[in-house]
Formats: structure tokens, sequence, C-alpha cells
């Protein structure tokens, strides 16, 4: 049931434990480190290339990928919590945006109602992993793993059977509005919103939601204490088996959030959407210091993190790097980042000592 | 060739075939055979025809290695995500030395060998230099290298290198495609290598008690980098085999063998948490998988039901085995 594989090592063992992280000093903390590096970035990108602070070019879709990325780093984060893991995160992502396009196709819904069936979709996607994970104890990677193959299948035959082709080329009332416009785009007298996306207030809201759940509800404490012991939680009378359930509806809902948003960025529902999930999933939550051993997360550092790849991405992609070069790059700096971070946390361990 | 657990003592009077080699064996090979039946009585025999069986047997080659690649990190309680494109790396360089630089295939295929193995390596001493979990790790260096595999030629194809080699790679042996030999010669030395050699015990002693191990002499550092290396050099022998079967290589290739590489060891009963292997799991599942292709080609039914299968295969076989695992275990 619990994914062993990080804390097979003994030192996954000595970083899970809360109390090493409390003693260290203020500048060993992570997100501190990242921020640094976020705008060190910036500003190595803006005076390399001016154009990296040109708000219609650069700044705002970047938000508007920002937010489709925190939304999948939380995605991750909320298994990540339970020492799981979700490799169905883009396929789950993609049969939610699939729910949503067919309800906007066949019943001209509104937008509002595409995006609640995309959340129940993707939650009962998550519900269903979960299902699975406690019922036979297998591992997450396992179950998910799996299902990522099935859906890949279920979610290019749906499309097969409900398109001609391999999208929905609805265009529910609104979307277009979501898609293109920014706040600074409505204007009260002469004071105009601030140059941000539409979509960002939805990751925000997400950010929220999680960020409270995790930190104040008795069901998101309690999946902290289910991820950091599986045994104590179940001997402290904790219904493990529903939250290890909860926590992966609550990834599965988030990825359709997440797919809901890019088919409003793309202005499309097709079935390779959420294709390149995966490995961001991954990097935000990670280089935002949630452990893969579970019992910890954290949200800002997610966002941070996912900050970090999007900015390095878009800053490469101004200074004109191929792909493949973007690809060296950013699998680079991820090592780097990681590394750094590790030596931080060495060094700040000794001087704790010595102290 | 037996599922191989070293802290496992059998109590010696038990001598039944279906104990020696395993339970998940059995079972796997129960169904292979039972598909393998249905596949011939419903298709008419079609399936007995001789191109139809090298078909099947040269397309079962890939999966089989790079199963067992990703099995021999899985030993060590790893896993590597790069797997895959690095067999797409190792097949895209040695296909440019031979076109772009005019090298023999006697030195491209070593080469392809030797920088699968230099990635594994550098994956392994990553691991063990930085403390990052390895699946961090093979995430990272995953990107890494399918940047370098797009990086050789860019989105280019490579055709007409050595002839002679994909001559040899798509010839038979008594009826037996030359890869799906090379593929089985490879399984008999991985398994010998767990089995027999003290390096292989050593692995899955790391991988099955680490303290244990440590106390008992053996470095866990050493057993995490030889398992990558050696990894890597099975994605190595991969890419040599899609170099030899395909004719023509691009910056795709791998890109769809992450997902297989994970099904065949775990359908075949390897742990995830490390300390025990089973080759013939690992090539029984590769099998089985390639049977849902083979019926797929078959049947003529829509190939986007492959996919679903085989996860359906994925999930229902480990329910299967872990659900009678549960028993002796906890």
């Amino acid at each position: 049931m619990t994914d062993v594989m990080a804390k097979s090592e003994p030192e996954a063992l000595e970083e899970s434990l809360p109390a090493v992280q409390r003693g260290l000093p203020w500048w060993a903390n992570q997100r501190f480190g990242l921020v640094v590096v976020i705008t060190g970035l910036v500003v190595l990108f803006s005076t390399l290339r001016p154009s990296f602070l040109n708000v219609d070019l650069t700044l705002v879709p970047m938000q508007a990928d920002l937010s489709v990325f925190v939304v999948v780093g939380l995605a991750q984060l909320s298994v990540l919590s339970l020492g799981h893991m979700n490799l169905a995160v883009g396929r789950m992502a993609a049969l939610s945006a699939f729910a949503a396009g067919l309800t906007y196709d066949r019943l001209d819904a509104p937008l509002f109602v595409g995006l609640l069936v995309a959340l129940v979709a993707g939650a009962l996607v998550g519900a269903v992993a979960g299902l699975i994970i406690t019922a036979t104890g297998i591992s997450s990677f396992v179950v998910t793993l799996a299902l990522d193959f099935g859906l890949l299948g279920l979610v290019s035959l749906l499309y097969a059977g409900f398109t001609d082709g391999v999208a929905f080329s609805v265009h529910p009332a609104g979307m277009d509005t979501l898609r293109f416009d920014n706040m600074s785009d409505y204007c009260s007298g002469s004071v105009c919103g601030p140059p941000i996306p539409l979509v960002v207030p939805f990751a925000l809201v997400a950010m929220l939601a999680v960020g409270i759940l995790f930190r104040l509800s008795r069901v998101g404490r309690e999946i902290l204490m289910t991820g950091s012991s599986l045994r104590t939680a179940r001997l402290s009378g904790i219904p493990v088996n529903r939250r290890i359930l909860q926590a992966h509806a609550l990834s599965g809902l988030l990825c359709g959030l997440a797919g809901w948003l890019l088919a409003m960025n793309n202005g499309a529902f097709s079935a390779t959407l959420g294709e390149q999930f995966l490995l961001p999933s991954f990097l935000a939550p990670v280089l935002g210091g949630t452990l893969l051993a579970g019992g910890a997360v954290s949200v800002l550092g997610t966002v941070l993190g996912s900050t970090l790849t999007t900015v390095i991405q878009k800053g490469l992609n101004l200074l004109q790097f191929q792909f493949d070069q973007l690809q060296i790059l950013i699998g680079g700096v991820l090592l780097i980042a990681l590394s750094l971070d590790r030596v931080r946390h060495v060094i700040a361990e000794r001087r704790g000592v010595r102290t | 060739m037996s599922a191989t657990r070293v802290e496992e003592a059998r109590p010696p009077a038990v001598t039944t075939l279906v104990h020696r080699v395993g339970r998940t064996e059995a079972l796997l090979f129960a169904l292979a055979l039972i598909a393998t039946i249905t596949l011939i009585i419903t298709t008419h025999g079609n399936l007995l025809h001789s191109d139809t069986i090298r078909a099947v047997l040269q397309y079962l080659a890939v999966p089989i290695v790079i199963g067992l690649a990703q099995m021999v990190v899985l030993a060590v309680g790893q896993m590597s995500l790069s797997v895959g494109v690095l067999t797409g790396l190792s097949a895209v360089v040695s296909a440019g030395l031979m076109v772009d630089h005019g090298v023999t295939p006697w030195l491209a295929v070593p080469g392809a060998l030797l920088i699968g193995a230099l990635a594994g390596l550098i994956n392994g001493l990553l691991v063990v230099a930085t403390r990052i979990n390895g699946f961090i790790v093979t995430l990272a260096t995953m990107t890494i290298i399918s940047g370098l595999r797009y990086g050789v030629h860019g989105t280019g194809t490579y055709d007409g290198y050595a002839p002679g080699l994909v001559k040899f790679g798509r010839a038979s042996i008594l009826g037996l495609p030359t890869v799906f030999l090379v593929a089985v010669a490879v399984a008999i030395a991985v398994a010998w290598f767990f089995r027999r050699s003290v390096a292989g015990r050593q692995l899955l002693a790391s991988g099955g008690n680490p303290l244990a191990a440590r106390l008992s002499g053996i470095s866990n550092d050493r057993s995490v980098v030889l398992a990558h290396a050696l990894s890597g050099l099975l994605a190595g022998v991969a890419g040599v085999l899609v170099l030899m079967l395909s004719g023509s290589v691009n910056a795709s290739i791998g890109d769809d063998l992450l997902l297989p590489s994970f099904a065949a060891p775990i359908i075949g009963g390897v742990a995830l948490v490390g300390g025990a292997v089973s080759v013939l799991g690992t090539c029984l599942a590769a099998y089985v998988v390639r049977l849902v292709d083979v019926a797929q080609a078959q049947y003529n039914i829509n190939p986007r039901w492959v996919d679903l299968v085989v996860g359906g295969v994925v999930l229902g076989a480990v329910m299967l085995s872990q659900s009678k695992d549960g028993t002796d275990e906890t």
C-alpha cells in the first residue's frame, strides 16, 4: 500500500523527520532558495532579451501556462502527501477535458457546467485509482501506470467515437473570452485591471483550497499523517483507506481542472491534451521541497517550483534555443537545483549540530 | 531462472514443478499458453504460419530486453525512467556514426552499448552522489537524454546504414529470428548474473535489505551504481536490436518504450521494493503483452484497444499475483 521505494533508502528516512527541518536556519529553506534562483533568472533573461518583460508577448502567456502547471503540480502533490504517485495525471486531464468537451458539444451547456463535469469526471477517475489501491494493496505506482495505459486507449477511443476526428471543435460561450482576454481589458472609467489572464484566478482558488486543506482541515492533516506512517495513523483511529481514497480523488479533481484550463488556453478539446503533464507534475512539488516519501507537502513551494520551470522554459525559448537544447538544459537545471538543495541541507545540518 | 529472493529459504521438501519455478511464472505460463492456443484456434491456425511466428518473435525481442533493463534497477529497489529514451539515443548515435562518419558496424555496435552503459553509470553515480531519489534523477536524465537524442540528427531519419547488420537482424536461424535469439541469450546471461555471480547476489542483497547488506560488508552504493550501469547497457542492447530490425531510425525511437519497460517486470512478479527478480517472469510477461498486439493484428481490431487491454492485463496480473503473495509476505 505504501510506496516503499522512497523510504527504502535510509537517507529518505532522516529527510522525512520534520524536526530536522524545523531546526534549520532560515536560509536553508527551499522556498527561499527558489525565490533567489527565480529572481536571478528573471534578471538574467530580461537583460539578455528585454522582450522577456513584454506584457503581451511574454508575461501574459506565461501566466496562462503557469496556471495550468501549478494545478498539475498540485494534483501530484495531493498524492505525494501520502507517499503515493499519480502517473496518470495527463490522461486523467485528457479524460476530464473529453467529458467537458462532450457536454459542450452535445448539450450546449454553459461554460461552468462543463467545468463542473470535468471536475466530477476527474474526481471519479481519481477515486477509482484510490479504490483499487486500497482494495488490493498494490502500489500506487503500478495502479496509476496501468490506469495511464488504460486511459490512453480509452480517451482516443472516445474521441474516435464521438467526434469526426481527434478533437471537439465546439466553442462554448465565454471560452474565447477566457482564452484571449486579460484583466486589463476590463476598465471602470480610466482604471483598468492588471495584465493577468482570466484563467489565473482558477489556479489561485485551487492553491488556496489545497493549502487550507492540508494546513487547517482535519481531513488534510489526517492524509498527511497517513503519509508519514500508515501504521501509526491506523492505530490512532484514522480511517486510512478513506483518506487514501480522498487524496486520490482530489488528485483526479485537480487533473480535471488542469485539463479544462489547458483546453481553454488551447481553444480545443483534443485527445493529445495533457501528454506533457507528467514531468512538470513531479518537477514542481519536488523542486518546492515536497518529499516523495510522503507526510509533508508545500503548496507555496509547488507554485515556486512551477514558476521556476516556466521561467526557464520561456526564457530559453526567447533566447532561441532549439527544442533539444531546451530539454538538455531543463534536465540539467533540475539536477543542479536538487543537488544544491542537498548541499545546502547538509551544510545547514552540520551548523545546526555545532551550535 | 526462477524467482530468486535472497533472504528466502525455501523448505527443501517442496520440489513440485510449480513451486520450483515460482507461482507467478506458473500462472503467467498458463496464461500465455491459454492465450496462444485460443489465438491459434480462433485464427484457424494462421498463427502457426511461419511468417506469423517470425513476426511475433521478432517484435518480442526489444520488449524482453527493455523489460530486463528495468528489472535490473528494480532489483536494488530503484527505478529508471530513462531506459526508453536511452534505447533511442544509442540507436540514433550508432546509426549516425555509420551513416555520417562511415564507421563500420563492428565499431558502431559496441559504441551503442558503450553509450548505454555510460549513461546508466552516470545515472547511478548521480543517485549515489546526490542522494536524490532515483526516480527524480532518472526523470531529469530522461529529459536530458531525449534532448541529446534529438540533437544528433533533429527530426531526420537515418536509413541505409550497414546492410549486413540489417540483413543479419532480419534473418532466421532454424526458423527463429536472430534478434529473438539475441534477446534470449541476453535473458540467459542476466539470469546467470543474478543466480550465480557474486555481484548479482550482492545487488539482490542490497535491494532486499540494505541494512543487512551493509552489515554483511556489501557496499550498497556500489550495488546501485552497478545496477544502473547494467540497466543502461541493456538499454544499449535494445538500441542495437532496433537498429538490426528496423533498417531506419529516427529520434522518436524509445518514446513508447517506457511503459512497456515497467509492464514486463511488474506483471512478471518483480517487486518494486527490490530484492527479488524473475527473468522468466519478465520474458513471459513481455510475451503476454506482445500477444495483445498480435490479437489486434489478427482480428483487425482498432489499435487503440491495445493500450486499454494492456492496462487491464497489467492490473489484473498484478492483482492476481499480489493477492496470493499477501498471505506469506505480511
